[in-house]
């Protein structure tokens, strides 16, 4: 059998398969639904910064953390479908599990709501310690304990799903190690017995998402005994360390997982596999110590941390671009590049998903230096970047993911050149062009010393704020289209 | 092989016994020798013949979950006193520990199926970190026969037990070893792309 022939039984095998993955395509559609909703509220908070409504600073502030923290966890739920969905191809998972993980996080989500539109918490998705217990009067302790609920009852669906996952892949490819590809990263294994690429990024998400969560889990538990408690006293330090740790660990595994379906979808694209070269299982490994070890970049402005650990987070976020744009950007322009690659919606949003995701890393590392830093911290330049990479980046990926799940027949056949065309054309520009337009208008503010998270902005301002308000409607515009043509494309294969 | 479980047993449950005064006197050895000694001494009784069938421990749950409950109660600090004051309450725990936690853990465990083995190991250590931070930073008092210092100190007792259970129960799948076969790995599903 041919390479080519090959790749059309396997592919038209597993569609009749995929196609059977209830679970995955309704948590794909909550995602979309959410990304839209809470997109609407970020929509809403760049409208009162332009003057444009007129919103209570508490409801602002009670908005700017639903928009944080539901952002945050969507962007982590799609990656998590993905990851799962693509794993499954190569190792058979308990579909159990998956709904287990659906079902505790949408029990997280209806208390981190109630605990913000019903019991009143503003205090921010990354729940510093101490300002959930220092409301001001805002809200009482109960809210943000049962906000912090919310946050626990998400990590545990998100455990459970990691712990098959990883059970699955260590069982089958030989540990950690055979997972990651090591023999063939530090030894003498041969590139064609490694497993694929998918696995191996799977693999290491799933190492760094479990860290990064279990860290998450303790401080959660201290801060909730200490709302509840007053007594039991947490070190400040320690705890914000312990969650920009879970933090930048938990949105980045958002990325990583959503990537997974750039290596997997693409082959079918271009007719050639994600090879998973040295290179590549190289730079898997590395990034995941570089993930575990960038952290202290959102602590440069504490004093109180010893000089050595800003240092390592300055160093590590220069190096951390490396490895990703080696292996991922540059390995997608060399097989794109060398195939007669089939364009259409799923194609082209995992395409910009990667390219916002690599551009998205150039604010990032700048706002990782030190002495930049001191001044573009508390700038608007910090949403700047992180919607780059998130907007541009991870919710194209799923998005992407999401058009490919519900391609049209005639497009699951072998790729053969195709343009995108029409109104799918248009579709992907209009949300190319208002998410570039909106990301922008936030790095130029940012440049040019607009505060971020403040609720009321200076009338100078608001030419700023106001623009990129047209560009978010954009956003949710073609948003909203991505969504419904998603729904008619279940519809269309249930029938 | 029967006499020789039964005795060692038998040695555990002694020593538990005869070094009480030692053992009980800090509570770091209390709850971190004493009592899992007992639950070791339970362990290693030997299964009587058809239990490890049994259709009521199905999956191992109707076992873990005894364990789990007893578990919970011997660690209420209040129990931990009355162990320490009043004799039938001692008694109780060489009792309790080494039959409705040691054997009722080597009963489920046998059945449980790994995922669930996974959730309580990852429980495990999650609950030993909470542990950790409730006695190092509680403002009062836990136990009235035990000191504050005392209770800070079981405190990071809990948690250097749970670094080193992460330790030997996640080392080891580090150790690069040799894949299954290929078919096994897709489990009869369709084979990843690779020409
Ligand atoms: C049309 C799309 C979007 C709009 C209009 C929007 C708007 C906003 C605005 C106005 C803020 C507050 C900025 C400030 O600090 O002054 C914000 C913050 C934030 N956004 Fe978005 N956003 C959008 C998409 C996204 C996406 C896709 C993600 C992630 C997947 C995201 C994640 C966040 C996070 C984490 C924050 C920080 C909240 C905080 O400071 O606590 N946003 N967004
Ligand atoms: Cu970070």
């Amino acid at each position: 059998m041919t390479a080519e022939s090959d790749f059309g039984t396997v592919a038209a095998m597993r569609g009749v398969q995929e196609r059977r993955d209830g679970a995955v395509r309704l948590a794909m559609l909550l995602g979309g639904t959410v990304f839209v909703l809470m997109m609407l509220l970020g929509l809403v908070m760049r409208l009162a910064q332009g003057g444009l409504v007129e919103i209570d600073a508490a409801l602002f502030y009670r908005i700017m953390t639903a928009h944080g923290a539901g952002m945050v966890g969507t962007a982590t739920l799609t990656g998590a479908t993905i990851l799962w969905f693509f794993t499954n191809r190569h190792v058979p998972l308990l579909a159990g599990v998956f709904w287990a993980f659906l079902g505790l996080f949408l029990l997280g989500v209806v208390f981190i709501l109630a605990a913000i539109f019903v019991g009143g918490y503003g205090g921010a998705w990354t729940f510093l310690y101490p300002l959930p217990a220092m409301s001001g009067g805002f809200w009482q302790p109960s809210a943000a304990a049962l906000f912090l609920l919310g946050y626990v009852s998400i990590g545990v669906g998100f455990l459970l799903l990691h712990l098959e996952v990883a059970r699955k892949l260590i069982a089958a490819y030989g540990g950690i190690g055979g997972a990651l590809a090591w023999p063939l990263a530090f030894g003498r294994g041969r590139p064609e017995d490694a497993p694929p690429a998918g696995v191996v990024a799977a693999m290491a998400s799933t190492i760094f998402n479990v860290l990064g969560i279990v860290v998450g889990a303790a401080v959660l538990v201290a801060s909730i005994v200490n709302l509840l408690v007053p007594g039991f006293t947490v070190d400040a330090l320690l705890a914000k360390n312990m969650i920009y740790f879970f933090g930048h660990v938990f949105i980045n595994a958002a990325i990583y997982m959503g990537v997974i379906a750039v290596y997997e979808i693409i082959p079918e694209y271009t007719g050639r596999p994600w090879k998973t070269t040295r290179a590549f299982a190289i730079a898997w490994t590395v990034i995941m110590l570089f993930t575990l070890s960038v952290y202290p970049h959102h602590l440069m402005q504490d004093l109180a941390m010893p000089a050595w650990t800003l240092v390592m987070g300055q160093l590590v976020s220069y190096f951390s671009g490396i490895p990703l744009i080696a292996v991922t950007a540059f390995s997608l322009l060399v097989y794109i590049r060398g195939a007669d690659m089939r364009w259409d919606l799923a194609s082209a949003l995992l395409v910009l998903g990667v390219a916002g995701w690599s551009v998205g890393t150039v604010p990032a590392i700048i706002d990782g230096m030190i002495v930049v830093n001191k001044v573009m911290h508390n700038t608007q330049w910090v949403p700047g970047h992180f919607h780059t990479y998130l907007l541009l980046g991870e919710v194209a990926m799923a998005f992407g993911f999401m058009a490919w799940l519900t391609r049209a027949p005639a497009a699951q056949e072998r790729p053969g050149a195709a343009r995108l065309t029409g109104a799918d054309r248009l579709l992907f520009l209009t949300y190319a062009v208002g998410g570039t337009g909106f990301v922008l208008v936030f790095l130029v503010a940012g440049a040019l010393s607009v505060p971020r998270r403040w609720a009321v902005h200076a009338t100078q301002w608001m030419p700023l704020a106001q623009a990129a308000s047209v560009f978010a409607a954009l956003v949710i515009l073609a948003v909203t289209v991505f969504v419904l043509r998603y729904l008619s494309g279940l519809i269309r294969q249930r029938s | 092989m029967m006499a020789l479980r039964f005795s060692l047993a038998g040695a555990l449950l002694g020593a538990a016994f005869l070094a009480r005064g030692v053992l009980e006197a800090d509570p770091l050895t209390h709850i971190l020798v004493q009592l899992p000694m007992l639950a070791v001494a339970g362990a290693l009784l030997p299964v009587p013949a058809g239990w490890e069938r049994a259709r009521c421990n199905a999956g191992g749950w109707a076992a873990l979950l005894t364990a789990i409950f007893t578990i919970a109660y011997w660690m209420l600090p209040r129990t931990i006193d009355a162990t320490l004051v009043v004799p039938w309450v001692e008694a109780a725990k060489f009792i309790a520990l080494p039959l409705g936690v040691g054997f009722a853990l080597r009963l489920g465990w046998a059945r449980a199926h790994p995922l669930l083995r996974g959730f309580l190991k990852a429980q495990a250590l999650a609950m030993l970190g909470v542990l950790a931070f409730l006695y190092t930073h509680a403002p009062v008092r836990l136990c009235t026969a035990y000191l504050m210092e005392e209770q800070a100190r079981l405190g990071l007792g809990f948690l250097i037990v749970a670094g080193g259970l992460a330790v030997l129960w996640v080392a080891p799948l580090f150790a690069v070893c040799a894949p299954a076969p290929r078919a096994d790995r897709a489990g009869g599903r369709v084979p990843a792309f690779d020409p």
